[in-house]
């Protein structure tokens, strides 16, 4: 079975939504997994072609300003004008946000779904991460254990899902972490990442 | 000063709206680049966007606005591509830095002056869950933005907008 995942992130180097792809490509490995990275590179029609080919497409991308980013709204555009897929392809996403609680991605969440409906393609499931900003910090804590606990369990049963085409019910999730203490630190790494700029903190008030 | 940011072309932008000097238009250029994710507004030049494309002043802009006026194509309940592109850009008028309301975290202020937010969708087959969604993303918006006030509004072609638009 073939299963396309896009990365939506924007940024060029690592991603929260490439390090999300690769977890869950390990839970899916016996399936032949193709993944894209739209902001990286323009899809060619060949590619598009071995896409079409997919029982599912996942999409992984960054939650921006409570929706989805524009570059990923584009391409989405593009796929439902194209109308090449098959009707029981499945839909699976999975957004990570900067805000502590996964609930809040959940318009974007709607988003696709109202996509799904327009392309004509089925719903599999979706998943909401919050803090996502907390992963490149957590690289060496295994999905499923500490803070990643939650995160962990929502991509296994994500997973799970999709090898099996199957759809479930859409899970949000917060890091198994005190919020106070996350946002104390997001408020110190800010302040680092300035100071590296040659900022101090109050000029980030400017 | 009232803010409008639209996605029509622009014979039809002038044969539907009147703008006056206290209005600020923000249309597309074609030459708008998508937002890259490098924290740059709030880290390294704070307030402003690093991307040079003329839209990188979206934070000062919305602190001298009294009403953002939004005109889009209803896009599976969100903005258009290119409206959506300018409010990803418009992250500089946030601070980094968190605040909690209603139990949820969001971004602080930059910024004390508040403003009112209105947005005007329109699309032939926007549908019932389409419209459910815009809502709660404007409703968000609001919250996000720290505005005094928003409203949605939906029209099914961007020809029935022709007075439709209030500015105070």
């Amino acid at each position: 079975m073939k299963i396309t995942m896009i990365n939506g992130s924007p940024k060029p180097g690592e991603n929260n939504s490439g390090t999300l792809i690769k977890y869950l490509t390990s839970l899916i490995n016996e399936n032949e997994t193709d993944v894209y990275n739209i902001s990286k590179l323009k899809l060619s029609d060949m590619q598009f072609e071995e896409m079409k080919k997919s029982s599912a497409l996942v999409f992984a991308f960054p939650l921006y300003v409570d929706g989805i980013p524009s570059h990923l709204l584009r391409f989405l555009m593009r796929l439902e004008r194209m109308d090449v897929f098959d009707k029981n392809t499945m839909v699976y996403c999975i957004v990570n946000n900067g805000f502590f609680e996964g609930k809040q991605n959940h318009i974007a969440v709607s988003q696709m779904k109202n996509w799904c409906i327009a392309a004509g393609l089925t719903w599999g499931q979706a998943v909401g991460i919050g803090a996502g900003e907390m992963l490149p910090f957590l690289k060496n804590i295994p999905f499923g254990y500490g803070p990643n606990k939650n995160t962990g369990k929502a991509i296994n049963e994500i997973a799970n899902n999709i090898k099996t085409l199957k759809s479930g019910d859409d899970l949000f999730v917060s890091p198994n972490w005190p919020r106070f203490l996350w946002k104390m630190q997001g408020t110190r790494i800010w302040n680092m990442r300035a100071k590296k700029n040659g900022l101090r903190e109050t000029d980030l008030y400017n | 000063m009232n803010l409008m940011i639209h996605d029509l072309d622009n014979g039809l932008f002038k044969k539907l709206f009147k703008t006056s000097k206290d209005m600020h238009v923000i249309s597309n250029d074609g030459s708008i680049q998508r937002c890259i994710g490098c924290f740059g507004c709030w880290i390294k030049t704070p307030g402003k966007c690093v991307l040079k494309d003329g839209y990188n002043n979206m934070g000062e802009i919305l602190s001298k606005t009294d009403n953002i006026i939004i005109i889009s194509r209803c896009c599976y309940g969100g903005y258009s591509p290119f409206v959506k592109n300018v409010i990803d850009r418009s992250i500089s008028y946030l601070l980094p830095f968190f605040k909690t309301k209603n139990n949820e975290t969001h971004h602080k202020p930059r910024y004390k002056k508040r403003c009112a937010l209105s947005v005007y969708f329109y699309g032939e087959h926007i549908t019932r869950q389409e419209m459910d969604t815009a809502r709660d993303l404007v409703k968000a918006h609001g919250v996000n933005f720290n505005v005094s006030e928003w409203n949605v509004a939906f029209y099914k072609s961007s020809e029935e907008l022709l007075g439709e638009v209030k500015i105070k």
